[in-house]
């Protein structure tokens, strides 16, 4: 028998090799890649303000009240719009949000995977802010008073001392978010997005064959993923020896 | 209010959940320079709460506290200032676990008073000598023992130069062959000048380095005086319970 012959092996031709297929996979993942990066950044960036605004509010807000003026107002309004904003997205499913980005808020830009960076940014700034807030709560009450009692101002102290030590703290579980991000990026094709999971949607619809062209969409994500976690691993591993 | 006086606590009060704890019930108090005053008293008699007013690490609920010509329970002040004239030395010494020990008695100087790395540094280092620590300056906070921590913390306020001491209980987080190193070095601070409040539950430095001692109960100073006053001669009732229960 001919080794060609071999049904598995016309069917890897059929999805890789006929039309360049494989071309469309390195495409797809490199658009769920930006879109997780972007993502990402987009995450980070609104997750540590709001962590930075409800955090502040938790341990301000006693002196502000003191104090008078309108600081503590301003300071209460930002905190419970957070607080909203924390609400609706972990309380909706992130395809819908998408969509309503997509169809609504950008209904008159076509640039789907830029519509995918904001919507999965947003939506991960939600999860991003709340382990944030978690890691500056998790650092010793006696951190902050060390802080203060010295002459450190809020800020300086959130700077100096309590930040780089919640941000060792988090770094397992934010990566861990990441990576969960990475796989909710499959549904982006909702909105047309010609991403990893879609490519493997498109392709198994041109070879009338699904089981192969989605296999290897699984694969991919599957290492990808693997080798991000051996890095949290090592991460978490390398963190465990500054301990001590 | 006399020329000396570096601290004028006057009407200090601090209530919780309403009025239903009177932590602080109307302390009246003057620290004067040079002084070493002990807070001693009962648990939950509201030395902690006093010693930590004092700096504004709890908002005093009505009183002033005089310090530097300012009233630090004015929420308007700039009480960040004068903090940095305040050390602080806590129960459980709150070393900054992710510096070293230099980098814990430098960072404060150079962010806050403009110091030079260099500077700071060779301060930092002149200060570890007197307390026989320059040869763990490179050591992280989970290097060193008990008694280590406390004397970094010590240094660490020192570094900032500052006018007053605040201890709470510095050394009742170690271990008992530990706590003679700790009070060797506050003894020697004491010696040197500097005005220090304690609140400890060693009775027997207190009867050594105190100029003076306070003794609390229900969130009220009940009697003051010399170290032989109230140990030898107690008069309030409650003090003379808690000294027979301590002594
Ligand atoms: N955050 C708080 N909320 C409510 N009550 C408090 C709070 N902090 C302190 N208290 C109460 O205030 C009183 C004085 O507490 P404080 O810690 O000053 O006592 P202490 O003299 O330092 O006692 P100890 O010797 O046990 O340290 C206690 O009754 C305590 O329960
Ligand atoms: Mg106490």
């Amino acid at each position: 028998m001919n080794f060609s012959d071999l049904w598995i092996v016309n069917e890897l031709k059929r999805t890789l090799l006929v039309d360049d297929r494989y071309m469309m996979y390195v495409n797809g993942f490199i658009n769920t890649l930006k879109i997780t990066g972007g993502a990402l950044i987009v995450g980070l960036i609104i997750g540590i303000i709001i962590a930075a605004i409800r955090t502040s509010y938790d341990k301000n807000k006693e002196t502000l009240q003191l104090k008078g003026g309108i600081g503590y107002g301003i300071l209460s309004i930002v905190n419970w719009i957070c607080k909203v904003y924390l609400t609706v997205i972990r309380g909706t499913p992130v395809v819908v949000q998408l969509m309503i980005m997509y169809f609504v808020v950008f209904a008159s830009s076509s640039n789907g995977v830029l519509v995918g960076i904001v919507a999965f940014g947003i939506n991960s700034a939600a999860y991003v802010a709340e382990i944030f807030r978690a890691g500056i709560m998790s650092v010793d009450q006696g951190q902050f008073e060390a802080g203060r009692s010295i002459g450190f101002n809020y800020f300086q102290t959130m700077r100096y001392i309590i930040i780089p030590q919640m941000f060792k703290a988090v770094l397992p579980t934010l990566l861990n978010e990441f990576i969960a991000l990475l796989k909710e990026t499959s549904v982006a094709g909702y909105v047309g997005v010609i991403e990893l999971t879609k490519t493997g949607n498109i392709i198994g619809g041109r070879i009338y064959e699904y089981f192969i062209p989605l296999g290897i969409v699984a694969i991919i994500y599957l290492v990808t993923v693997l080798i991000l976690t051996a890095l949290v691993g090592k991460v978490e591993r390398r963190l465990r020896k500054s301990e001590r | 209010m006399n020329a000396n006086c570096l601290i004028d606590v006057k009407g200090l009060k601090k209530y919780y959940k309403g009025e239903e704890v009177k932590a602080l019930d109307g302390i009246d108090l003057e620290i004067d320079q040079g002084e070493v005053v002990v807070i001693i008293g009962p648990s939950g008699s509201g030395k902690s709460t006093m010693l930590r007013s004092l700096n504004l690490l709890e908002i005093p609920t009505a009183g002033s506290i005089i310090f530097d010509g300012e009233d630090l329970a004015n929420p308007k002040i700039d009480i960040n200032k004068h903090r940095q004239k305040m050390g602080m030395v806590f129960q459980h010494f709150n070393l900054f676990p992710n510096m070293n020990v230099l980098k814990n008695l430098t960072i404060a100087p150079i962010k806050l008073l403009g110091k030079k790395k260099e500077e700071a540094e060779a301060y930092a280092m002149e200060m570890l000598e007197r307390v026989d620590l320059a040869d763990r300056a490179d050591a992280y906070p989970s290097q060193l023992s008990g008694g280590q921590k406390q004397r970094v913390a010590i240094v660490r306020a020192l570094c900032m130069d500052p006018e007053v001491m605040l201890f709470d209980e510095p050394t009742s987080a170690l271990d008992p062959e530990m706590v003679g190193e700790v009070l060797e070095v506050m003894k020697k601070l004491a010696k040197r000048g500097m005005t220090m409040v304690v609140v400890t539950h060693e009775m027997g430095f207190a009867r050594e380095v105190a100029t003076r001692v306070v003794f609390m109960d229900g969130g009220k100073v009940l009697e003051q005086g010399t170290p032989e006053q109230v140990f030898d001669h107690p008069q309030d009732p409650r003090l003379q319970d808690f000294l027979s229960k301590v002594l």
